[in-house]
């Protein structure tokens, strides 16, 4: 059976994929894999595939994805295809870097903005980051107000 | 007097590693908590534990008066500060001496004199301690630093004059940056620290971070316990520390330990303290500023030198003489300290939050992991994305590096994306085994340490772990709970 992963966003697929209790094969560009579940505690295994290694594989997030570690290689895994992005972010639209707070708001709704021009800065880290234009265009929409905080890769501010 | 109960007035790792030495000196301890960690190790393992409720770290770590008040409640007749929080607020400490306290720490003097750079320098320059060129007077008009950075001499460095851990500073490398990088200086000093105090140094190209540990009782007795190479920072935040410093000659390490216990004797230090060295590729060196606390890279020398620099804090608080004399205090192999943070190295450092599954421990001999944090607790946004330090030590440096490179597998923090594989990459660089490490090492090696593709036998082994391990998610809304909380920044985090 032929089965397909997303491996840190790149599919890959993999052929005559069979799973029995303690052994997984399978075919991955023409070579064959072959693991034994040698012990399991928890997220924790050890697996052997004529050498013996430490994995772990943490919970499924909403998007179906698990954190891998093998062999000392980490990755986010998930099974199936991927997904066609609907959630996908279009252009004008500001995405947070990483989780902190609105320190300040450069523009106004309304303001004519360039492309490159910081709109808002987010504090986070001890560092600022400014949130700038991706185009040409008026602020739309500034989602947050001074002070709040704010998740990591969430839309703060609209440019049309 | 001694002590017999110490509360512990922070978070994290470091309240643990004051817990374990009290316990190993048989005395109690209280621990204090937000009650957003209130499942963390510092809140259980304490022989006491107390609320400081939920809200701004104003209203936790950093309330002062609930601090003492507790302490007091809890007939505590010592505090101990921790790193970063009040350990460099000399208010704190008044207040806590001025409640008959004992606070295991500096006097306040030391460490307003400290705390203040230009002051600090001023003192220094009369005892003969080696000065960076500069500028640290008075006239803050941007024209006359403008002046007086060019006197020095491109490049510059403009920095707050009561900053620490990076902000605020500004790299000049010509004179049409300059106006700009002076206002853009100021306002963050102003922001970060109420006061737009800067000044401005020479900046020395291709600098090493040395720095040395100092312990000093109130028996007259000024000791050192070697150096710390602490060069490899990435946004001026160190990530690895070791000792020895590599590539040291031992007549150079010498010359700077001196320097350092001339500073410690010479303001007449009392307790734990480090004195931050830049060493110039041509041997120069300059003293950078003096932290009057216990370092989060203490460990590496415990490791080298066998000696508990908290359990010395202790004994100098409660009146002791230091039960060892210089001529004892030896380096013996090579100790090596990692940082583990979560963030992710690969997209721009960004910090990761989120449940820790599964924590590693460490099997070697001689590795150990400071960390405040259990399987199954969260690491949210309220304080420094710091997850652990894991100490290495090893005979010499070569095999300190493969069991650190070896260790870094084994400490895994499932859930929560971290910087071990990024530690790995720079730990097996050609340049860090040579020991050719300096402050700019991360942004010079910068492509060789991007991260290096998944091979197919890497992903094969994936695809077999998840075939075993895959599971739903557990609920637990820790994240976005925690993102409720304020945040309030960690300026007086240094490290």
């Amino acid at each position: 059976m032929d089965k397909n992963f997303v491996i840190n966003g790149e599919e890959l697929k993999v052929q005559d994929y069979k799973l029995e209790a303690g052994l997984v094969s399978f075919k991955l560009n023409h070579k064959d894999y072959r693991f034994t579940l040698v012990q399991k505690d928890g997220p924790e295994m050890i697996l052997d595939d004529g050498n013996r290694f430490k994995a772990a594989v943490g919970s499924m997030n909403a998007e179906g994805e698990s954190i891998v570690m093998a062999r000392g290689r980490e990755g986010k895994i998930s099974s199936g295809n991927k997904k066609t992005s609907k959630s996908r972010v279009q252009a004008g639209s500001l995405v947070s870097p990483m989780p902190g707070k609105i320190f300040k708001i450069v523009k106004e709704i309304g303001s004519p903005v360039k492309k490159g021009e910081p709109i808002l800065i987010l504090e986070a880290m001890k560092m600022e980051h400014s949130i700038r234009a991706d185009k040409d265009g008026t602020v739309k929409k500034i989602l947050f107000k001074v002070g709040e905080l704010v998740q990591g890769g969430i839309i703060l501010a609209e440019v049309e | 007097m001694k002590i017999r109960k110490i509360l512990v007035a922070n978070r994290g790792e470091i309240a643990l590693r004051v817990i374990k030495t009290a316990k190993e000196m048989g005395i109690k301890v209280a621990t204090v908590y937000a009650e957003d960690d209130k499942n963390l190790p510092h809140a259980l393992f304490s022989d006491e534990a107390h609320s400081l409720g939920l809200g701004a770290l104003s209203e936790t770590y950093l309330n002062k008066k609930k601090l003492i008040d507790i302490a007091k409640a809890c007939g505590a007749d010592a505090i101990h500060p921790g790193y970063g929080f009040l350990s460099e607020n000399a208010e704190f400490a008044e207040m806590v001496e001025k409640n008959k306290i004992i606070f295991i720490g500096p006097t306040a003097e030391s460490i307003v004199l400290m705390g203040d750079k230009i002051g600090s320098k001023k003192a220094l320059e009369k005892i003969n301690v080696p000065m960076i060129p500069g500028y640290h007077g008075d006239d803050q008009t941007v024209a006359h630093l403008a002046k007086k950075a060019k006197e020095i001499g491109f490049p510059v460095l403009i920095k707050a004059s009561a900053g620490g851990g990076g902000k605020g500073m500004r790299i000049v490398h010509q004179e049409s940056e300059l106006e700009e990088s002076i206002t853009g200086a100021q306002s963050e000093a102003l922001k970060s620290f109420s006061n737009d105090k800067v000044l401005i140094e020479k900046y020395v190209v291709n600098p090493r971070h040395i720095e040395v540990q100092l312990m000093s009782d109130t028996h007259g007795n000024h000791l050192h316990f070697f150096e710390r190479e602490c060069s490899i920072q990435r946004r001026y935040q160190k990530i690895i520390e070791e000792t020895p410093a590599p590539n040291l000659s031992s007549e150079l390490r010498l010359k700077i330990c001196e320097t350092a216990v001339m500073i410690s004797s010479g303001i007449n230090y009392r307790g734990a303290g480090t004195v931050e060295f830049i060493l110039a590729p041509d041997g120069k060196y300059y003293f950078l500023e003096m932290n009057t606390r216990l370092q989060v890279e203490h460990p590496v020398t415990e490791m080298v030198t066998g000696h508990d620099l908290v359990r010395y804090q202790i004994m100098v608080a409660q009146g002791d003489k230091l039960p060892v004399a210089q001529k004892d205090i030896k380096q013996r192999g090579q100790a090596i300290e990692c940082r583990i943070y979560a963030e992710d190295p690969d997209q721009n450092f960004m910090p990761s939050i989120g449940k820790i599954e599964r924590i590693g421990t460490p099997t070697l001999r001689d590795v150990r992991l400071d960390c405040g944090f259990l399987d199954g607790t969260e690491v949210g946004v309220n304080y420094d994305p710091m997850l652990a330090k894991l100490v290495v030590w090893g005979e010499d440096r070569k095999l300190a590096i493969s069991k650190t490179i070896y260790s870094l597998d084994e400490v895994l923090f499932l859930g929560v994306k971290t910087n071990r594989d990024y530690l790995k990459r720079i730990l097996g660089h050609q340049s860090f085994i040579a020991g050719n490490t300096h402050t700019h090492f991360i942004p010079d090696h910068k492509s060789d340490l991007e991260p290096r593709k998944l091979s197919d036998e890497d992903m094969a082994c994936m695809v077999a772990a998840l075939s075993f391990g895959a599971r739903r998610e557990v609920k637990s809304g820790g994240a976005s709970e925690s993102l409720k909380t304020p945040w309030t920044q960690l300026t007086q985090f240094r490290n």
